[in-house]
């Protein structure tokens, strides 16, 4: 069988069309594509879940490192669990009453906690004031930021747990900043 | 050169697509499916290769299609983005075979035989050459992208995609001669 003779490379057909429709697995990847994107914006966000959790562990582990140059392991263990934020265990609307109770007892000695905590750092050297106090400040926004998320997914169980450990472990670390300087006294 | 129309019609096609649209996609697939596979099997000298680039290359595109901007060559984008495909899939960029020389002496990319060869006889020629050469003749002699555009593509330099297309038109002129392998 001879073929079409030609002069040049020039000559030679540019378009080969496929033996076989290539299209449905390229559609197929298309509708993947599209329906990540249908996804609502709070479950693509996910992505960053772990981003939070890292920055509030590299924030309590920065604090602890200094906690652990300034206290005995005993004492750090009797000030640890002075908060717990385990949600109601009998439910119904009595649970959610005492549950808000509880949340604004707990925002309350937040609060005060953190006033005291700035007392301390202002009586830190400079450069342990700052360190301490990057570390915190990373820790609470990273408290707010699920705060945020849950806002928009509040049936994560994922984001509550972390709210709930890393609330518990804010307040472990804001008493022991606080109590820091006690037994120096 | 594509006619104005053509290019027109696939610039509101591309706008379509970018926005989403799946069958307006299908349709810029169908337009330019025979010269991207085309380059691509000339590439690989692999039909089931070939393909594979073709749809991993079109998944590519319509992913990055959003930052397409409509003032560049739809076609020279895909071709890119093809190119790029056959690359990853032979695991690293060509690497030059021979050493670059004087690149002034080999501007000229066409190549027109003095005597009429039967297209599967260079076809056939064209595949026996060595990845790098043939990669420079497939771009610049067969498909007309000057050495520049070429020599992005395959992440080489520009003296060495023309000394490769001259190595190329050396070796295809010498099989042509002899008979193909």
């Amino acid at each position: 069988m001879t073929t079409r003779r030609v002069k040049g490379i020039g000559e030679l057909p540019r378009d080969i069309p496929p033996a076989r429709d290539l299209w449905p697995k390229i559609a197929e990847a298309i509708q993947a594509d599209l329906s990540m994107k249908a996804v609502p914006d709070t479950r693509r966000r996910t992505g960053w879940w772990p981003a939070v959790g890292l920055a509030a562990s590299v924030a309590l582990v920065a604090v602890g490192v200094f906690i652990g140059k300034n206290f005995k392991p005993d004492e750090a263990q009797t000030l640890a669990g002075t908060q717990t934020l385990a949600p109601a265990a009998d439910g119904g609307d009595s649970g959610m009453v005492k549950a808000s109770l509880r949340e604004a007892a707990y925002q309350k000695q937040r609060d005060q906690l953190w006033k005291e905590v700035q007392v301390k750092l202002n009586s830190m050297p400079p450069a342990e004031r700052e360190k301490v106090g990057k570390s915190l400040a990373t820790l609470k926004k990273s408290i707010q930021e699920i705060h945020d998320a849950l806002g928009h997914d509040p049936a994560n169980a994922l984001l509550q747990e972390l709210l709930v450990t890393t609330s518990q472990e804010e307040m472990r670390v804001l008493t022991t900043v606080r109590d820091s300087g006690r037994q120096e006294l | 050169m594509k006619p104005d129309t053509v290019v027109n019609f696939d610039v509101a096609l591309i706008e379509r697509a970018q926005k989403g649209d799946a069958k307006a996609f299908e349709r810029l697939y169908r337009e330019h499916v025979g010269r991207v596979h085309g380059l691509c099997l000339r590439m690989t000298r692999n039909p089931d290769t070939a393909a594979d680039c073709v749809q991993d290359a079109f998944i590519k595109a319509w992913k990055a299609l959003p930052r397409f901007e409509a003032r560049a060559s739809f076609s020279t984008w895909l071709h890119r983005i093809a190119v790029n495909t056959v690359l990853e899939k032979r695991r690293g960029p060509a690497k030059a075979e021979i050493p670059v020389e004087d690149p002034g002496e080999y501007e000229e990319p066409t190549m027109v035989f003095d005597t009429p060869v039967e297209e599967e006889e260079l076809e056939a020629a064209i595949e026996s050459l060595p990845q790098g050469a043939r990669d420079a003749l497939v771009l610049c002699g067969l498909y007309g992208y000057e050495h520049q555009e070429a020599a992005s593509m395959l992440g080489i330099a520009v003296g060495t995609c023309k000394a490769q297309l001259h190595r190329a038109r050396g070796l295809l002129k010498d099989r042509l001669e002899r008979g193909v392998r």
